[in-house]
């Protein structure tokens, strides 16, 4: 295929994010008043309705969020595509239990170090790539992914055995990270995965607001966009790039500590590719899209179980879910779900003004 | 280190392995060269013939069964193309390969729910009970098929591409898509033809591996990796280079089990063995990096 | 002053830039010629975009080719394209800011620059809105700003009033005459309307085929019949 360089078109995966049609910034104080109610609610109202096993899953689901919010923004944002963003949570796990065994660091800073080991890791990762097309940075990534998957069912994760792998045969197959103290509960346990999810979120807020989100805007216009405002290509990818593992390793920190604690199983080659499928249906140009992909991955296959319906289902769904966003819906589900209420909200609206001028 | 002798039977099933990789490598790669489209769908649709074929095996004449895969293949193959082609075909070949995961996951969910994976399945071509001996190492013609077999797709698709009319529409679609259709090249129609062609490959190419490596779902829908690799080496373009890749990985892949004695930390190199071609599709990505300016787009 | 020596530019077996001469002294200067002149690809070499195969450029006094393509704007280059460049989904401020803080600009007079630059092209009243609501000719306008935010020296315009009707055409017109006063930049402008050419530039450059073929002073230049037969062809006496 030729490479144009005089093409400008933009070349993201998504197109480019729907605007508002009024051209300014929606209603701020109704907009925060709702998240702060939905965080009150998942922080306070929503532990003592679950069992253990539901807590163990919204758990995961408050953690992927961090890993769906990652791989939102390199694609919404960068218009990149990583389908390594599991494995590096697997990397981040490992590199928890690893420094948890070795060392006797506070919890904060296991997991700080893991999203930094990972970002570097990450970081290597993409940098070979961006000297090649999108597709063979999405390809790259697939192959590192495939490649650090085979190594950890090799090595298996840490369980303070002997040695720079860590791993005893005596140690059994899953292995758990130690809890902080204010955060021994699954339940106390759940809220500090909230919390540190909404400082992942806050994080990416600010990127996206200040000077890096307005480089990554130019960048998904077009790479000549970008260059002729003098962005540095190379290094707000990088730094994109680097931002996503960063949350994938705090987040394969978190779940390091999680109940039942991580197995090599947990991380199959599917969950990427699922991943990629449910951050797109999610929405990628919205951060909340991040919350519906993690609902979708934790959330709806455990409803689903619940419920007695076959979870390959869903897989199908999220197969049909990538072909329908890429064609129609490019906003997602986040993007098309605030207008389809809005939509339903202005319908009512109109019902009852019918009804005032009829009476 | 295990030497020749140990390595040799491996060699055969490597060779044959490879020869399934390398098929699928080209088939990959005339698919995108003609359209621009990555079929990372690839291994789930070969997987899925193959399943059909193990369901109609035993019910209907072996032949029939065996031929249903390869229709399989061409008829899904080619109506993504007909129906996913179109809409896309202006856009960048990132979001092509993104919606043929859609497809991806579509079959793989097909597949885990209309075959259980609680139980395993195999089939045995009639090719596999007939066999050579070579150099003291037992060959079975399902491997000699899966040796041959790509040489001869790959010479057949090189000669077709070269000398036909509509190869050599294929060739002009893949330089320029709106050039070629104002020449007055009829694009839809050498389009389904390579969907077509690619997905025939694909069927039997899944017909082999049922043989070569049994029907475990997950593992086979991701044998497209190493196809992948194939491809990446032969960086999307060259038939030849994409031949010898995957006959290179699968000879590699497969002599590695041989290596249960060499260690890397606790677990002996053979575990390592499917490591392969992740890490030569990455050597080679990173040389092919090297050699380039930054892309402008 | 721009120095452009000996210019060349092959793509294959294509040649858009043959060994071109040009100078283009200060103000703004107009660069024109019929379409596949290469007019384009002399925005891109200076962009950065397209390396040549022999020539240099001097660009006051610098050599201009050795700067990485994405410093030159830092240096001072400005280019606006064929295709529209506005960031729909940023505001109008934001699309500016974005130049500003990615060319060196000063972090403490950063604000009131950028404002300076969005009412210039008289965009003042629209600045927190979005780009993606605004009509054409303001989409356009927005590139003009980022175009002329904090210290630009060379700007280049490719066809700035493509797809505009005549009086947006006419005000774009008086805005680019404005520019080289009130930012000391060097304008180049590349367009087909030979209106807003004379009504801009003191001095043209033709292309035909990748060669210069006439430079001078404006009103000049468009009466030279090797011009207009470039534009129009000869006619065959048959």
């Amino acid at each position: 295929m030729t490479t144009d360089i005089h093409t400008v078109a933009a070349d993201e995966v998504v197109p480019a994010a729907p605007v508002a049609p009024a051209g300014t910034a929606r209603a701020r104080p109704l907009r925060l008043a709702i998240v702060a109610g939905l965080i009150a609610f998942l922080l306070f109202g929503l532990p003592p309705l679950l069992d253990s096993y539901w807590m163990l899953v919204v758990t995961g689901a408050a953690i992927y969020s961090m890993v769906a919010l990652g791989l939102g923004l390199l694609i919404g944002r960068v218009g990149m595509v990583s389908l390594c963003q599991v494995v590096l949570a697997a990397v981040g796990a490992w590199v928890a239990l690893r420094l948890s065994y070795a060392t006797s660091l506070p919890f904060p800073v296991l997991v700080l170090c893991a999203g930094f080991v990972t970002a570097a890791i990450g970081t290597l990762i993409g940098l070979p790539a961006l000297r090649l097309s999108g597709l063979y940075l999405a390809l790259i990534t697939l192959m590192a992914a495939g490649a650090i998957t085979i190594v950890l069912r090799a090595v298996l994760f840490p369980n303070g055995g002997g040695g720079f792998f860590g791993n005893s045969a005596a140690g059994g197959a899953s292995s758990r990270m130690p809890r902080p103290s204010l955060a021994q509960t699954d339940a106390a346990y759940f809220r500090y995965c909230v919390v540190v999810a909404i400082l992942m979120f806050l994080l990416a807020a600010w990127h996206v607001r200040r000077k890096p989100g307005r480089a990554w805007a130019a960048i998904r216009h077009s790479q000549a966009t970008a260059i002729s405002a003098g962005v540095n290509t190379v290094l707000y990818k990088l730094w994109a790039f680097a931002l996503a593992s960063f949350m994938a390793g705090v987040a394969g920190g978190l779940l390091a500590a999680s109940a039942g604690g991580v197995s090599v199983q947990q991380f199959p080659v599917e969950t990427s590719v699922t991943l990629l499928a449910v951050v797109l249906m999610g929405g990628v140009y919205s951060l909340w899209g991040a919350v519906v992909a993690a609902f979708l991955l934790r959330i709806l296959p455990a409803l689903l179980d619940d419920w007695g319906v076959s979870t390959e289902l869903l897989t199908i769904l999220f197969g049909i879910g990538v072909l329908q966003v890429l064609m129609t819906a490019p906003g997602g589900l986040a993007d098309q779900v605030p207008k389809d209420l809005a939509k339903l909200g202005r319908r009512i609206g109109r019902v009852f003004s019918r009804r005032e001028a009829a009476a | 280190m295990p030497g020749l002798d140990d390595l040799k039977p491996f060699l055969v099933l490597g060779l044959a392995l490879g020869g399934v990789f390398a098929m699928n490598g080209v088939g990959l790669v005339v698919l995108y060269r003609a359209t621009g489209v990555l079929n990372l769908a690839y291994g789930a649709i070969a997987t899925t013939g193959a399943l059909i074929s193990w369901s109609l095996l035993g019910g209907v004449n072996q032949w029939i069964a065996y031929a249903a895969c390869v229709a399989f293949g061409g008829a899904v193959t080619l109506a993504y193309g007909l129906v996913f082609g179109p809409p896309f075909a202006a856009r960048d070949p990132l979001v092509k390969a993104t919606a043929t995961i859609g497809l991806l996951l579509i079959l793989l969910g097909v597949m885990l729910w209309v075959w259980p994976p609680s139980t395993t399945r195999t089939y045995i071509l009639p090719t596999r009970l007939h066999y050579y001996e070579i150099a003291d190492v037992r060959v079975n013609w399902t491997q000699i098929l899966g040796m041959i077999f790509p040489v001869v797709v790959t010479a057949g698709t090189a000669v077709f591409l070269r000398v036909t009319k509509v190869g050599t529409a294929m060739r002009a679609l893949a330089d320029d898509r709106e050039i070629t259709a104002m020449l007055g090249v009829p694009v839809r129609r050498v389009e389904a033809a390579a969907w077509l062609g690619s997905g025939i490959v694909c069927g039997i190419s899944g017909v082999l591996l049922g043989d070569l490596v049994g029907l475990d779902i997950v593992g086979v829908t991701f044998l497209i990796i190493p196809a992948l690799a194939a491809a990446l080496i032969g960086r999307l373009h060259s038939l030849w280079v994409t031949l010898a890749a995957g006959f290179v990985i699968g000879i590699v892949q497969s002599c590695l089990t041989a290596f249960t004695r060499v260690h890397i930390g606790a677990r002996p190199l053979a575990d390592y063995r499917t490591i392969t071609p992740f890490v030569l599709a990455i050597v080679a990505l990173l040389f092919f990096a090297r050699r380039r300016p930054l892309v402008r787009t | 002053m721009i120095e452009v020596e000996d210019l060349t530019v092959r793509f294959g077996g294509v040649v858009p830039i043959d060994a071109m001469t040009l100078e283009l002294a200060a103000g703004t200067c107009g660069l024109i010629g019929p379409n596949g002149a290469g007019k384009t690809t002399f925005f891109n070499v200076l962009s950065g975009f397209v390396r040549p195969s022999t020539g240099r450029v001097r660009a006051f006094g610098e050599d201009l080719l050795a700067i990485p393509d994405f410093k030159r704007p830092r240096w001072g280059l400005r280019r606006t394209f064929q295709t529209e460049q506005a960031i729909a989904e940023l505001s109008v401020f934001d699309n500016v800011l974005l130049v500003h803080e990615h060319t060196g600009g000063d972090r403490a007079t950063r604000r009131g620059e950028v404002l300076k630059a969005v009412s210039f092209t008289g965009l003042s009243d629209v600045a927190h809105r979005l780009v993606g609501g605004l009509g054409a000719a303001q989409r356009r306008l927005v590139e003009v700003a980022r175009a002329v935010v904090g210290r630009p020296r060379l700007i280049l315009f490719d066809e700035p009033g493509a797809g505009l009707p005549d009086e947006e055409t006419v005000r774009l017109g008086e805005l680019i005459r404005q520019i080289p006063e009130e930012t000391g930049a060097l304008v180049v402008l590349v367009d087909h309307d030979m209106s807003l050419v004379s009504a801009c530039c003191a001095t043209t450059a033709v292309l035909d085929f990748g060669r210069l073929i006439a430079a001078g002073p404006t009103a000049e230049v468009l009466r030279n019949p090797h011009v207009v037969r470039a534009y129009l062809g000869t006619e065959e006496e048959v």
